[in-house]
């Protein structure tokens, strides 16, 4: 794949945004585009032959498609969903189930970690915490300075979960690269501690893993474990993978929380028939893993670039703005978060929220900036002496280049010498109506 | 989804037909459905709608909510199709029992006719919680509206089981699939209120685009239609009505959990995680083309109302059978009888004579079979018994040269001695026909 067609493949991206957040969206190149296109228009011309013809044996295809990447014994082990969420909530029904039925009792714990994605925590309280589980968060540091702390944490929140003994973990969720924050888990050694320790069951929740990092599903030894296609597989909106392995009890009773006529034919066969709906962006796995293939060293080389790549730009941020990676590189996949200067006083979500916002509207700057409490964590002080508050997550995929990362670090510069601070965005004191009445 | 050519754009003087622009004309009409494959006679919109080659969720809710006479967008939830509504009400139902609102073995209705994926839904959610699931037996092919009246209140009788028994919930659909009747779902809301059932659950499906649909009229707890069947929404969006001020809509939520739990059923829906919602923000577009025709929304369903009723009393006379339900009892689609020689005695005898259809005479049309033991014996003009119908729909793209196809592959298979034990198999004569092709 030469540049000149990487700008082709992508040529539908706003080229007057500094786009250095895959990590959100994902991305697609005009390839696959035009294959879900010829999926769509195979649908619309005669969709009663597409159902009984053609849907069913594609979908086979893209499951066969999946377990060949990620190390599965076996397509029946996959399950293709729309996305994370919705196999975390197949999970979560699942062990709501089994509070419900009593195969669990109320009190029984669950475990997540304070950097679960907000919408798994949610899924969590919505099923399994109505349903009678004890939840018990596991806190993590950060920054955090290597996997061996995370480890550490999760040790210790695991024993205070078990409380010596009474109380039984049902169901551990751990994330294989965290959102928000962004960090790369060790999620094999934290699995093979839920084995010594008796938790029943574990969910990998790897929305951000495929493309990003290895995923070998064997490997890692988790009971259920999850990740998004579209985010850095190339995969139109929407698909994502469940990975059951075989012969675990726990399969023939997982469901697809949207029945259909195909309920109780095993996951893979429900979540392959949901109702009518468009399943395109289901069936072009294949068409996302011959384009990766096109790349020098298929996805392990583009991870490989994309890693060194965003590590270098990463380096180059912290050095211009005085401040430091969140995390060493050995935990960054390709994401890694970038202390932005103390004196922006970012001090809620909401301060993030809004300075992103003006991020993208007056710098055409695309990127998710992450509050870190200061009441949660070790102070850490940027090259003024500022406690650095605030981090920006950037990631790298192979449509990225050197000048956006400028644009981001140029933008924040002329925000420091600006005297910028996220008091200034905040709602009603006089300063912010003089500042929306200049615009 | 866009079309090489745009004809709306091109008609934008003819866009709102209601200010004294031109109606849509054929020629448009083809333009517009250009994507479908015209070597099939098509008349299977029913399965799947249909969508116009021409080109947000707040404004999408809204343009529901005035076209189903709800009070109030709030009141208005978007959803991937009636099978994503069918769970988010027996999830909020099996919720109920699990946590002791209701007890183990109050009753929940539903209808023979159920659609075959809201039956397992209510089985996977509310019978595994513990409801005793009572079936209504409704009578196919039917007279009158009053004979499924008749047979609700039997069954609903019979699940209050004198009194000793709640009825929590009734699923009722306004338009059944297979067999297609439209049910009097007004009075049967009404009956359910006299009787104490506790929630109505109206799976209107088929509906909008159909019939009319004024969801305060019908009066029902939950009332959930697609909008892409026959509304020209693309796959797929449908919508989901829960009356506002209703206490239990706080309880209802999407099964998928996202960051958006607990901001109301229509904020939940709007964030399921990552995807395409491009279906559902189409609405207002959608609701923009049909009003290019002449009486719009109602213009058109009249119309196909009345084509789809022509051509089944033509294939009926044609073919010496007749319809399943009367006139009245249709909407955009009709039942009609297959000739009794045809032998059609199981579901897979059905999918076997519709594949043949679709393969060997170009022909898309579901195939209902109606088990000799539940129905009445009824004969076609030949004296033999009719145990298999054709759904046929009418939307604005059909023409009628698509059913005299229809009707003349029927007639050749007749005049050939067709019988389904032809497609069984392991019969000789499936070997020797197989051989042939």
């Amino acid at each position: 794949m030469t540049d000149a067609e990487i700008r082709a493949e992508f040529a539908h991206h706003d080229r007057s945004v500094a786009r250095v957040n895959n990590g959100s969206f994902g991305c697609c190149p005009a390839s696959v585009l035009a294959s879900r296109a010829r999926w769509q228009r195979l649908f619309l011309s005669q969709p009663d032959a597409f159902y009984y013809d053609s849907l069913q044996p594609g979908l086979a295809r893209s499951r066969a498609a999946v377990a060949a990447l990620v190390g599965a014994g076996d397509a029946s082990e996959i399950s293709l969903v729309d996305n994370a969420t919705t196999a975390a909530a197949i999970v979560m029904q699942h062990v709501a189930w089994s509070f419900a039925e009593g195969a669990f009792e109320r009190g029984d714990a669950v475990l997540m970690l304070l950097y679960t994605y907000s919408s798994v925590k949610k899924s969590i309280h919505a099923y399994v915490a109505r349903a009678g589980a004890h939840v018990v968060e596991v806190p993590l540091p950060f920054p955090v300075a290597s996997p061996a702390a995370i480890v550490a944490s999760f040790r210790a929140a695991l024993a205070l979960a078990k409380s010596g003994g009474r109380r039984r973990v049902r169901l551990a969720v751990i994330d294989h690269i965290t959102s928000m924050p962004s960090v790369v888990v060790p999620v094999k050694e934290l699995v093979a501690i839920c084995r010594e320790e008796g938790v029943d069951k574990v969910f990998v929740d790897a929305a951000h893993a495929i493309g990003q990092v290895r995923v070998d599903v064997r490997d890692v030894g988790a009971d259920f474990y999850a990740s998004n296609l579209h985010k850095w597989l190339f995969c139109p909106s929407a698909v994502a993978f469940l990975h059951i392995r075989k012969g675990d009890p726990a399969a023939a009773q997982m469901h697809h929380p949207v029945v259909s006529s195909a309920y109780g034919n095993g996951l893979p066969m429900e979540s392959a028939w949901i109702g009518v709906r468009d399943y395109s962006a289901q069936l072009v796995v294949p068409d996302a893993v011959d384009f990766v293939a096109r790349f020098e060293g298929g996805v392990d080389g583009v991870s490989r670039r994309n890693h060194d790549k965003v590590v270098e730009m990463g380096v180059m941020l912290a050095e211009a703005w005085g401040t430091f990676l969140g995390s060493p590189p050995e935990m960054c996949g390709s994401m890694a978060m970038v202390g932005l200067p103390g004196c922006f006083g970012i001090d809620s979500d909401d301060d993030a929220t809004r300075l992103r916002t003006m991020l993208r509207k007056d710098y055409k700057v695309e990127v998710p900036i992450f509050h870190n409490s200061r009441t949660q964590q070790v102070a850490t002080t940027d090259a003024n002496g500022d406690q650095v508050t605030g981090y920006v997550r950037i990631s790298h995929q192979v449509y990225n280049v050197r000048e956006e990362y400028e644009v981001l670090r140029d933008a924040v510069n002329k925000l420091v010498l600006d005297g910028f601070s996220c008091t200034q965005l905040r709602p009603s004191p006089p300063s912010q109506n003089q500042k929306m009445l200049a615009h």
